[in-house]
């Protein structure tokens, strides 16, 4: 570690990082205004592009203060924190390019490269990151890292593994085997076995040594946190939701990339008291909430504002998603008794780890508990876990629950696969069954 | 056990130069499916055979069945590989050939999400099973993990066809371990021209063992005559990497252009194949685990990517093969992402390299024979030269 360069991410903690937020806010002077359709924005936006800036400004000063890890979303980051890994979560970076509709460029660098336009654009976003240097966020370190696991889609593995090779830097992957029916403790030990033996090679890289207790205290706060962001979502029960299921894929970044920091803790906990006070006060993130809607698969970055304004003018609301859900689903399996295992249940069973079975079946939970009115599911062509599959779940919640549904073809972040007459056309006739359907 | 001799099948002549003939998949199965064999369609592409032969179960192997893709586009989408789809398509029609249900080795993301679509929501008449195989580097706790997945799979079967016998599964193993010797040497010969065997035959031979009864395979193998002294080398020597051999067309046109594929990087080819001879089984269980663990690397396991390079230019070196066609089935992410480097590192070495894309369609396109051609007259200048 060099003096220097801890001293000089030292200042900007304190003090290059702050300078920032005033610039940005002095930037932000005139906000957009609101379409009427939506009720007043939350407070706590402001505070969420503050963490988030913040942390993807410190990241260029890491270099030799802390090491950089790049991450998936669904990995068990807690064993990383331990050693004071700086994280950085490539598909949270490539959501982010994808909603400022730079996909199609990023994922061009790729393509020119070699990479398959048919790879999910998350990885060729990455991959043309790498390959460039280019990204919104001025400028990333490199890792000296790689961690991801098999847990959401085996597709990280290969990516991972493209980048390894590229930099040359060491891969851990945590290989999660797919539960079909449920896990086996040949399963669980597997896992939990792997994680173990991680230690010594992280203990190598980061040039840290593992405490089991500072582990704890890790392993607790993101269990806390994940419990918050679960408490966020079941207030969305509230009628009129206090918020909307877009909002929430932007309130998702903590959960996934700051995830057992104090950071997010904090985060969350001044999320649900904004969230609890709209609650009590009957104040919904749509002026008229009248149809309330689940959405199934990742967001489609580049869209959202488009979507959110389109519903929003309907009366319709979003008030749950299964990708939301994703980060509070499973944590009640963590046991800071039982690390080893009980991150091997938490881990090991994420929905996109989990059979359509598992899936079906939450969905018509979310749908009865969130008094759903309609579905919409985007099918998207990067994303095989997500989306194989449903065609039939839609089939099948159609006929058992009688719910209006609707499929839109389109992609994460790809903003060229986006087909506006297809798309337009089918979210009207959703809309108009949906209506016909709570009025008929 | 029942001989494909014995069936009332046909028979097509795959060589000249050899005496021997192939039965016709559906009739095969047909046949041996109206004796009473208990019959798991199987879907691509790494799981323990052997254990399902102990049981008396044959596996045929469900990888590109022929006919259109019509109910499948119901339950799947457009930008899903062809292979899932055509095997949707194949389990739909829930053919008669198929009695014991069906068997989902963990392959890609695809595949994993087709078996639970298929049990769980689709629903079919008959038991779907699902086996897992370990993703990444390998090391000895992956090595304790295969072992109990194994068993925990040999304790699924127990349940519905009773104790498994040791013995049947030794005698299984022995089996395999055959057959796996001699594909290993025949493999060797084609690379070393003491195989009389064009591309289309050769492929064929190959294949076969997706369906055949593992005695009729093996028996089928005993026949191939392995030449003492080299043949006439082909015109141009290729390497062919990808999940299934190129389309019959394709091999048939590279059959009349005289190129010769000495060497196979295939899912459905030499991936399934150890890399180099195993001792006898003694020990079943210990026997299956090693056996997986010594297969050639590959895009689906999620191995090491100099492993992967290493071995292939093994390959190419052991076969003197010039260049590498790449056959790249559409929207296989396993393969496409591996494909960039490995085509990056072949060409800075100065192979030449060909990509064709398929849908498995039966035709080739003027398209892709004018590369072929281009590609081809490329490898002769360097045979020549
Ligand atoms: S979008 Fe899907 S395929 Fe891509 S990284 Fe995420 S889970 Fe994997
Ligand atoms: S071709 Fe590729 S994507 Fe399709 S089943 Fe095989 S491995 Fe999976």
């Amino acid at each position: 570690m060099s003096i220097r360069a801890e001293l000089k991410y030292k200042i900007m903690k304190d003090y290059g990082a702050p300078a920032l937020m005033v610039l940005q806010d002095f930037k932000r002077r005139k906000p957009r205004p609101i379409p009427e359709a939506f009720g007043p924005p939350l407070e706590s936006n402001k505070r969420l592009k503050e963490i988030l800036s913040r942390h993807y400004f410190l990241s260029r000063y890491t270099p030799g203060v802390k090491k950089v890890a790049w991450v998936t979303s669904g990995a068990p980051v807690e064993l990383l924190r331990a050693f004071d890994f700086y994280t950085i979560y490539p598909e949270n970076h490539s959501a982010l390019v994808g909603a400022k509709k730079q996909g199609a460029d990023y994922c061009g660098i790729a393509e020119g490269s070699g990479f398959s336009q048919d790879l999910c654009s998350y990885a060729r976003i990455d991959l043309g990151h790498m390959l460039s240097g280019k990204t919104p966020a001025g400028k990333l370190p490199k890792p000296d890292l790689l961690f991801c696991s098999n847990n959401i889609c085996q597709t990280v593995l290969y990516w991972y593994k493209a980048i390894a090779h590229e930099l040359n830097i060491p891969l851990i992957h945590f290989d999660a085997p797919f539960v079909t029916t449920e896990q086996t403790e040949a399963d669980i030990n597997y896992m939990a076995q792997q994680l173990q033996d991680m230690i010594p090679i992280l203990e190598r890289v980061s040039g840290r040594i593992f405490y089991l207790n500072i582990f704890e205290d890790i392993l607790k706060r993101s269990m806390e946190t994940s419990k918050t962001w679960g408490a966020i979502l079941d207030a969305m029960k509230a009628q009129p939701a206090p918020m909307t299921i877009f909002d929430a894929f932007g309130h998702l970044a903590p959960i996934v990339s700051l995830r057992g920091l104090p950071v997010a803790q904090d985060y969350y906990h001044f999320l649900m008291d904004e969230i609890d006070t709209r609650v009590t006060q009957g104040i919904g993130a749509i002026s008229d909430e009248r149809y309330r809607l689940i959405w199934d698969n990742i967001a489609i970055w580049y869209k959202v504002r488009f979507l959110a304004t389109f519903f929003a003018e309907r009366k319709m609301n979003f008030v749950t998603a299964t990708y939301t859900n994703a980060w509070a689903e499973t944590t009640g399996y963590l046991d800071v008794k039982n690390p080893w295992t009980s991150m091997a249940k938490t881990y090991g069973q994420i929905i996109l780890n989990n059979n359509l079975k598992h899936r079906l079946d939450l969905m018509k939970k979310m749908i009865k508990t969130y008094s759903v009115d309609g579905m919409v599911m985007h099918s998207t062509r990067s994303c095989k876990p997500y989306s194989v599959g449903q065609f039939d779940l839609r089939k099948t919640i159609t006929a058992d629950l009688d719910l209006p549904a609707v499929i839109l073809d389109a992609d994460i972040a790809d903003e060229r696969v986006w087909s506006e007459q297809q798309i337009h056309t089918r979210l009207e006739a959703f809309c108009e069954t949906l209506e016909g359907s709570k009025h008929g | 056990m029942l001989r494909f001799s014995k069936h009332e099948t046909t028979f097509n002549e795959i060589t000249k130069n050899m005496n021997i003939s192939i039965p016709d998949r559906s009739e095969y199965l047909k046949t041996l499916a109206q004796s009473g064999q208990k019959i798991m369609g199987v879907l691509p592409a790494l799981y323990p055979r052997e254990l399902l032969w102990a049981f008396d179960i044959h596996a045929t192997e469900i990888w590109d069945p022929p006919g259109e893709i019509l109910h499948a586009n119901a339950h799947l989408q457009t930008t899903i590989c062809p292979i899932v789809k055509k095997s949707l398509e194949f389990i739909l029609k829930e053919p008669d050939i198929i009695n014991a249900g069906y068997l989902f080795p963990h392959t890609c993301d695809s595949l994993q999400n087709l078996g639970t679509q298929v049990k769980d929501l689709i629903g079919v008449s008959l038991p779907v099973y699902t086996f897992y195989n370990p993703k990444g580097s390998f090391n000895k706790m992956t090595t304790k993990y295969y072992r109990d997945i194994l068993q925990n799979y040999q304790l699924t079967l127990e349940t519905i066809y009773g104790p498994l016998n040791p013995e049947k599964l030794l005698a299984a193993c022995v089996l395999s371990h055959k057959i796996d010797s001699y594909l290993l040497a025949i493999q060797q010969a084609r690379m070393t021209d003491h195989l009389a065997m064009n591309n289309l035959d050769y492929f064929k031979l190959m294949r076969a063992q997706e369906y055949l009864l593992p005695s009729d395979y093996l028996s089928l193998l005993e026949q191939v005559d392995i030449l003492d002294q080299p043949s006439e080398s082909p015109r141009a020597r290729l390497m062919v990497s990808g999940i299934l051999p190129p389309t019959s067309e394709i091999l048939r046109f590279l059959d009349e252009l005289g190129v010769g594929i000495v060497a196979d990087d295939l899912l459905a080819g030499s991936r399934r194949i150890p890399k180099f001879p195993m001792d006898t089984p003694v020990s079943p269980l210990d026997y299956l685990t090693d056996r997986f663990f010594v297969l050639p690397p590959c895009s689906t396991r999620g191995g090491d990517l100099d492993e992967r390079l290493h071995h292939l230019s093994k390959l190419m070196d052991a076969s003197q093969a010039q260049g590498m066609l790449f056959d790249m089935i559409k929207f296989c992410e396993p393969e496409l992402f591996d494909h960039r480097l490995l085509v990056k590192t072949l060409r800075e070495k100065n192979i030449p390299v060909l990509t064709l894309e398929t849908e498995l369609d039966s035709h080739i396109s003027g398209q892709d024979k004018t590369r072929i051609e281009a590609f081809t007259e490329i490898l002769f200048e360097m045979a020549s030269a």
